[in-house]
């Protein structure tokens, strides 16, 4: 069911008037690819861009971020917590991402809450754009279930038709920060029955539209790897792998961190700051004393995939992974993870 | 936000920030152990179970996961065993009495020592193993008369490389307390028994297995020959506890460090059943 209809320049008006209070994240093209970048001026955002090469979890839990200061002049021990609360608006966020930052959500929220995350979280507006068709070649997106987003958004919009070179959005909301803003814009219409029909329709493509890739079910992916703890082909895939953490890095459901400090020159104050870390670095589950508790590449590489397709299944309820690809994009050695699961499902 | 609607409670403001503790005693125990005997600043009390660590921080340095070696039933203070092995621990040993460190926690799952009453109690600690045992067996002792029998087997490389002298001879000259050392390699002044940890088995009188509870904690490479051996004697696998070490980033079970298969060790554990470690095929490898 349909919320709204807007067109594009309506659309684009209550972006602008949206950029007055937040900071605009988007897709901006960048030559032939596009990136989530912050935007000063809505008009530099691509909405019918086909996929963005990094996902934005890097706005929510950026590369590097301060946890604290801390002063210790004067045998003093201080330590202030730093937390961003600017308001943010994510324009055009596809359903892997929206799906993505489910995860993140929950992770970060789970047992233990970061407030680091969860500020910057909540402070934050998704207005979603949904894909009729798959972005590029290689996604596994609907595979993963990733494709489609239900909820974690405030707005979604869906590409209707094209009225006089005009696109025409269905809008859902998602929240009831969403339905405020959207409903601040005057031009936006309550859907007709033709509407819901046309919405219908696009379902039905868009269902068609993406291919699936896996020879296993998603729900069987947790079962297909616990049979395949011992397989050669980790060892086999591992020949090829560099361990260089591309893979990590261009992942949107990646969220492992490593904490270190930075010193002032005065050696009283400085800072605890995390940054981004990847299971496939080498020095990645080395304890002090050098042990390290996987030392060899087949390991990191299945311990990546088990959490991928597993472990943070069984432990949230939420995918570990969204199928955007960009892994397999990314990886410098063409290690594929469709042709690992495809691989290990002849394999059984 | 979305997030809002859903009424996730308030955030923990302090989540990552290490609270002052004072160093009151610094004692030697090896060439690279020193035992620290800490206390917060403002009071406050570590309130722990046996088998818990802290997060200990030298401003400027970094942080690092550190067992606490004394018991919850010696409130006030409490004892980490740190050997000195990496960039914080050497600078925490430059420190002395009166210097100030940063704590976080207590972090983890302790020992259930509720399940543990009751119970015939076989500690079998390796090397810097007996740091993190240590709290229970304190535990033990404080509360005595809430356990059975009591048997510690403990091993080292080396003679000079044995924790905790003082309460080792404490131990040995209680009738309670039934204690087995032994070293690898012996030196000439070594009195005692050679040879590695299991060959202590031969020492235990019989047990009752479905009454004994055994703990087992030490480096990965003892695990399994003293969980075999644990095993052997026909300890049911719900009666084994093992505490296992990794690379703790967060202690919070966000940062990925110490996962090992689908476990985060800093959250699910430290301390495990024999039973969830046996599932986990990298939980001691």
């Amino acid at each position: 069911m349909l919320d709204r209809i807007i067109k594009q320049s309506d659309f684009m008006s209550v972006v602008r008037e949206l950029s007055r209070q937040r900071r605009l994240v988007g897709p901006v093209a960048r030559e032939d690819r596009y990136f989530y970048e912050v935007v000063d001026e809505p008009s530099k955002l691509d909405l019918s861009f086909n996929y963005c090469v990094y996902g934005p979890r890097a706005f929510l839990f950026p590369p590097t971020e301060t946890l604290f200061t801390f002063d210790q002049r004067d045998g003093h021990f201080e330590a202030k917590p730093v937390l961003d609360n600017q308001p943010l608006a994510f324009v055009g966020v596809h359903p892997c991402d929206i799906n993505a930052i489910r995860l993140l959500d929950h992770v970060f929220a789970e047992d233990h809450r970061d407030e680091h995350y969860l500020t910057r979280r909540e402070n934050t507006l998704i207005v979603g754009i949904d894909c009729l068709k798959p972005c590029t070649e290689g996604v596994f997106c609907a595979d993963m279930h990733g494709n489609e987003a239900k909820d974690g958004f405030d707005v979604m919009l869906y590409r209707l038709h094209e009225d006089n070179d005009e696109v025409v959005f269905g809008v859902v909301f998602g929240s009831k920060a969403g339905r405020e803003w959207m409903l601040y814009s005057r031009a936006c219409r309550t859907p007709t029955a033709m509407d819901e029909r046309e919405f219908e329709e696009y379902q039905r493509m868009k269902a068609a539209a993406f291919p699936r890739r896996l020879k296993t079910q998603f729900e069987e992916l947790p079962a297909l790897l616990d049979r395949s703890y011992d397989s050669l082909l980790w060892e086999a895939t591992a020949r090829r792998c560099y361990s260089c953490g591309s893979c990590n890095l261009s992942c949107p459901t990646c969220y492992c961190f490593n904490i270190y400090d930075e010193v002032d020159m005065s050696l009283d104050s400085g800072a605890r700051k995390r940054e981004w870390d990847g299971c496939q670095l080498e020095g990645f589950a080395e304890v002090a004393g050098e042990h390290n508790f996987r030392p060899k590449t087949a390991s990191r590489l299945r311990h990546r995939i088990y959490r991928k397709a597993k472990w943070i299944l069984e432990q949230t309820g939420i995918p570990g992974c969204v199928g955007c690809a960009r892994c397999d994009r990314a990886c410098t050695a063409k290690i594929n993870s469709v042709e690992i699961y495809n691989q290990l499902a002849e394999e059984v | 936000m979305w997030v809002q609607e859903a009424r996730l409670p308030t955030a923990e403001p302090e989540l990552y920030i290490p609270k002052p503790a004072r160093i009151l005693r610094v004692r030697k125990l090896t060439e690279y152990e020193n035992l620290f005997d800490v206390a917060f600043c403002d009071g406050r009390l570590l309130d722990h179970a046996p088998g818990q660590f802290v997060q200990v921080s030298v401003l400027g340095i970094g942080e690092c996961p550190i067992s606490i070696c004394s018991s919850p039933t010696r409130p006030g203070t409490f004892e980490m065993c740190i050997r000195r092995v990496g960039s914080v621990t050497n600078h925490i040993h430059r420190l002395g009495e009166g210097d100030i460190l940063g704590i976080r926690g207590p972090l983890g799952h302790g020992f259930d020592v509720d399940e543990l009453h009751g119970k015939d109690i076989l500690i079998v600690a390796g090397g810097l193993g007996l740091a993190p045992v240590r709290s229970l067996i304190q535990y033990i002792i404080d509360e005595r008369s809430r356990f059975g029998e009591f048997h510690i087997l403990y091993g080292a490389r080396e003679p000079k490389e044995l924790l905790f002298k003082n309460d080792l001879t404490v131990w040995r000259e209680r009738q309670d307390v039934n204690l087995h050392v032994t070293v690898d390699r012996p030196d000439e002044q070594w009195r005692g028994k050679a040879g590695v940890v299991t060959t202590l088995f031969k020492e235990l009188p019989s047990l009752n297995p479905s009454e004994t509870a055994a703990v087992v904690v030490g480096p990965p490479v003892m695990f399994k020959f003293v969980v075999l051996e644990v095993l052997s004697r026909r300890i049911p696998q719900s009666n084994v506890y093992c505490s296992l070490e990794r690379r703790m980033k967060c202690g919070i079970g966000k940062c990925g460090h110490c996962q090992a298969n689908n476990v985060y060790v800093c959250i699910d554990g430290p301390v495990f059943k024999y039973g969830q470690l046996k599932a986990m095929r990298e939980a001691v490898e």
